[in-house]
């Protein structure tokens, strides 16, 4: 050994071992409690995310059934009314009700007085009617004969066949009589009852009647929406992305329209929903509801995303392809167009993706421009009225009758479905391009 | 250029292997001009004694020439010398070579001496020998002097020297044929003479290449086989 | 020890240190580049270049020729600003903002920093290579078809194949490539993506090909490879190559121009720079002494 003093790390290294070892356990420790705090976090948001998965797939998947009842329907011209087969017109408006209550009533002879009548009338919905309607008109040569259909049935019906209405309350806190309940538990007996998958649900727009409720109208709504949506921001994303990062002065200007971009992106979106009701409505005289000005107030909430997004990824490509593309002699746009741009279309997608997912969820701007009026027919076109799914569930959600709380259940699990689908879509585009390099 | 010129260089130990070369080059030098004086006193005053240890010393010298071309080799191979330091390496091989070359000729002077001390001395050609000997001891010192100092002007002188040697040996030659024809009975001893002179006029002649190294090594110019005059105008115009 | 090893130490030690000479050539007192920086017939001129980085001045009046067909190679220490002159050769320094440059380029009789040059059209003329290897992520062929398409040199499928082919024959890459030319260029390795590189440089038909350390990303043998390459392709193009390495300047050039802080400080034939350059601060960064 030297001797001369040891210098400031000598004697540190002196005593190096013990205190290494003393702080190692506090070290590990600590780790093991940051680690614990993660796992506890996320086993949190697990947890609420399950509580709400389950109660909405709880609730929701009764309503993807239907419950149907087997009835025996005369195509009786004199019930019809009919007295000409062959008039269209005739057969078109004729009393099908009356068939369907012919039926019933011949299935359940004891039945009379008005009020019996109408309350076994009930049990059949109103749909019914329109059903034994399209089967005459595809087939006129049924008229006089005898057909067993499966028809469907009222919604209380479909509440007591899958429990929700409880038989053991008293009948006075039943929605459901004794009488009614009689009758159901005849067809019941007689196999005459039968619960279906639904395909009115997604088949049908909007309805009154729970049972025949469906949420397509809304999802077509939504499509017509999001195509306007995206025709209209992802060309003038990119195109704003292109020009701000490559061709635009780096001057007081483009930073001052730079922040405002960021900024918009903070702004509340109901925002964007009253200045399409005061533009777009008012002003340019676009109809209300139709999905062209729901697109077009999306459009302007989605823009600021997708231009973010859209900078970011041309940002990300590397500066040594311009270079190379520059010292070949490439002017400034062939760089662009033939290197950056495709080197940045999977940011850019994958951004939009997200921008749309986002743009199908929301609901406030539309309401502004009036997309939670009541929707019947399915949209034909941009510019008829029209809704879009997360207003379909606002708006069953509100609804009073209990079978709607069923449908309002399933119409989130389709919208869920929906934006599941959209962001594995930008997982696997995302993967798909990145492999490029 | 000076001494300090060899270090500085951003690796030490660079620098330590240059200046081990230069050392072992001085050092070796510095025997070999011992080599040189002694022979010729050996010459002078017929001292076998020492004239056998000029001899032994021609194995370390030896040695030495295979030392330093041996570090010289490596610094090539591993330090890829440019420019001065390129030409300094060079410059210690080559002067290396010829320094080893003297000691050999300075052996031969001493083996000489031995067989004349056999056959008893005499005065004929001994002027010749020291005149001609203490010129070439001088040369040998100025050159590995200006090796020392890198001094060009030095070793011009030294250059310009050898010229007057060259002559010097001539003469001294036609002298000794003269003494051989007129006295056959000194021939053995005048052979002996006329050897040692020619082993001189060698060492004069490796004294001038060693000059001709610290020009090349000073100044970048290979002055080899040009004539005296143009040497020197080379000299001064840098 | 015997006395004569005493006496040739005691030699050794005892030499005393005279300075010679005095430092000709003080950087303070610079104002011209030593050696022969100008050419009578060259391919490029360059004149009294400035280059300034916003305030800062980055290339101090640099004036250099560069002759037909030979390869000149720019040494010096970092940030001596050897890249930056090279990249005013073909104007790429156009698309950094802060970056202003004086002074004149001669190529083919024309000032190509004067406003009726067209930079697309230069950039055809004076070709580069990069330290990074930076093939398009796109397949072999399109790599080096590039140039040719986008100036419209080539009407003919047949004639771009025809092109495309001899561009890889000249960089040594057509047996390695042939059979895979419309797989990703981003699949050689890469000494071959620099040689590819090297390709698609020539496709266009340059008469001046710039390199900015093109081996310094590449293992040795790589190197040798791109050497040779370099040596065959000066019988028909100009080479201006910056280098770090002082022994690639030495192999590859025929003349080389050292820099320092911005300044050209002397050019030469490249064996004489090697072997006794005439400026101390050349012979300093040469022997390893700085940089």
């Amino acid at each position: 050994m030297t001797d001369q003093p040891l210098n400031a790390i000598e004697r540190m290294a002196t005593v190096k071992q013990e205190r290494l070892h003393a702080r190692l356990k506090q070290r590990y420790n600590r780790e093991r409690r940051f680690k614990a705090y993660g796992v506890a976090s996320i086993s949190a948001g697990l947890v609420f995310l399950a509580i709400l998965l389950v109660t909405i797939f709880s609730q929701g998947i009764p309503a993807f059934q239907s419950t149907f009842v087997k009835l025996d329907i005369t195509y009786d011209p004199e019930a019809l009314y009919i007295d000409d087969a062959s008039d269209p017109d005739q057969l078109r408006y004729a009393d099908f009700d009356n068939a369907v209550r012919q039926s019933l009533l011949q299935r359940f002879p004891d039945v009379d007085g008005r009020k019996e009548t109408r309350a076994l009338m009930s049990l059949i919905s109103t749909a019914a009617g329109y059903e034994v309607r399209d089967r005459l008109i595809a087939n006129p040569d049924l008229l006089g004969q005898t057909e067993t259909l499966w028809l469907m049935a009222d919604d209380d019906l479909d509440l007591v066949m899958n429990g929700t209405i409880d038989r053991n309350l008293p009948e006075e806190e039943r929605r459901v009589s004794d009488l009614e309940l009689t009758w159901i538990d005849n067809f019941i007996a007689n196999d005459e009852i039968d619960r279906r998958f639904n395909t009115t649900f997604f088949t049908r727009g909007d309805s009154r009647d729970p049972e025949t409720a469906g949420v397509w109208g809304a999802v077509v709504g939504s499509f017509y929406t999001l195509v306007v949506t995206l025709a209209l921001s992802f060309p003038i994303g990119v195109a704003a992305a292109i020009y701000l990062e490559e061709f635009a002065p780096k001057n007081r200007l483009t930073d001052i329209i730079e922040v405002n971009i960021n900024n918009l992106a903070a702004v509340p979106s109901i925002v964007f929903g009253l200045l399409g009701l005061a533009v777009f409505i008012n002003f340019f005289g676009l109809p209300r509801s139709a999905p062209v000005v729901g697109g077009l107030v999306l459009t302007l909430m989605t823009l600021p995303t997708i231009i973010i997004s859209a900078r970011a990824s041309i940002k990300a490509v590397p500066p040594s392809i311009r270079d190379a593309a520059m010292g070949l002699g490439a002017s400034k746009m062939q760089v662009t167009l033939h290197h950056v741009l495709p080197l940045a279309m999977p940011g850019m997608l994958t951004g939009t993706i997200i921008g749309m997912a986002q743009a199908l969820g929301e609901t406030a701007p539309l309401l502004m421009i009036g997309m939670v009026a009541f929707i019947v027919d399915i949209p034909q076109g941009f510019t008829d009225a029209a809704t879009v799914l997360p207003v379909q569930v606002y708006i069953w959600s509100d609804s009073p009758e209990r079978a709607f709380i069923a449908k309002t259940s399933a119409a989130i699990m389709v919208l869920l479905g929906f934006l599941a689908l959209m962001n594995l879509l930008a997982v696997l585009l995302r993967r798909k391009f990145e492999r490029r390099w | 250029m000076d001494k300090s010129h060899f270090d500085r260089h951003t690796s030490a130990q660079y620098n330590a292997e240059l200046e081990e070369a230069r050392k072992n080059l001085m050092q070796m030098g510095g025997l070999v001009e011992q080599q040189v004086e002694d022979a010729l006193r050996a010459l002078m005053e017929m001292d076998s004694a020492l004239a056998q240890r000029v001899i032994d010393t021609d194995q370390t010298v030896n040695d030495m020439e295979l030392e330093i071309d041996e570090e010289c080799t490596r610094i090539l191979a591993l330090r890829h010398p440019a420019a001065s330091d390129l030409r300094f390496v060079i410059a210690v091989t080559k002067a290396v070579n010829d320094l080893e070359r003297m000691g050999d000729e300075a052996s031969k002077v001493a083996k000489h001496t031995l067989e004349l001390a056999d056959t008893g001395s005499g005065p004929q050609g001994y002027v010749e020998l020291r005149h001609i000997g203490e010129k070439v001891r001088q040369m040998v010192s100025q050159s590995l002097d200006s090796f020392a100092r890198l001094n060009t002007d030095s070793a011009l002188a030294v250059l310009q020297q050898d010229q007057a040697v060259d002559l010097e040996y001539g003469t001294a030659i036609r002298t000794l044929v003269t003494t051989m024809i007129e006295d056959p009975r000194t021939i053995t001893r005048a052979l002996n003479v006329m050897w040692s002179l020619r082993s001189l006029e060698r060492i004069g002649d490796h004294a001038r290449n060693v000059a001709e190294s610290v020009i090349y090594l000073v100044k970048g110019q290979d002055v080899r086989h040009i004539k005296l005059d143009e040497v020197e105008a080379q000299i001064r115009k840098k | 020890m015997t006395l004569t090893h005493q006496y040739a130490k005691q030699k050794a030690e005892t030499v005393t240190v005279t300075k010679t000479e005095p430092d000709q050539f003080d950087i303070g007192d610079w104002t011209q580049t030593v050696g022969d920086p100008l050419l009578d017939d060259p391919r490029l001129s360059a004149r009294n270049m400035d280059v300034f980085y916003a305030d800062n001045q980055a290339i101090h009046n640099v004036s250099l020729d560069i002759g037909k067909n030979e390869v000149i190679s720019m040494i010096g220490p970092s940030g001596c600003g050897k890249s930056t002159f090279l990249r005013t050769l073909n104007r790429m320094n156009d698309s950094i903002d802060i970056c202003r440059v004086t002074g004149e380029v001669i190529l083919d009789g024309d000032n190509i920093y004067s406003k009726s040059m067209d930079v697309v059209e230069l950039r055809a003329k004076v070709g580069m290579v990069f330290q990074k290897p930076n093939p398009f992520p796109k397949s072999i062929y399109d790599n080096v078809a590039y140039g040719p398409r986008i100036h419209g040199l080539v009407s003919r499928r047949t004639e771009l194949d025809e092109v495309v082919e001899t561009a890889l024959r000249k960089a040594g890459l057509w047996d390695e490539a042939k059979d895979r030319l419309d797989k990703p260029a981003t699949g050689l390795s890469g000494g071959q993506q620099q040689r590819l590189c090297i390709a698609r440089t020539i496709a266009v038909s340059p008469e001046v090909i710039l390199m900015d350390e093109p081996c310094s990303a590449l293992d040795p043998i790589a190197t040798a490879r791109i050497e040779e390459l370099i040596a065959e392709l000066s019988k028909n193009y100009t080479i201006a190559i910056v280098t770090h390495s002082m022994q690639q300047a030495a192999r590859v050039s025929q003349r080389t121009a050292y820099f320092h802080l911005g300044k050209l400080i002397e050019v030469g034939d490249t064996d004489k720079i090697f072997t006794s350059p005439d400026h101390k601060l050349t012979e300093d960064y040469i022997t390893g002494r700085f940089g």
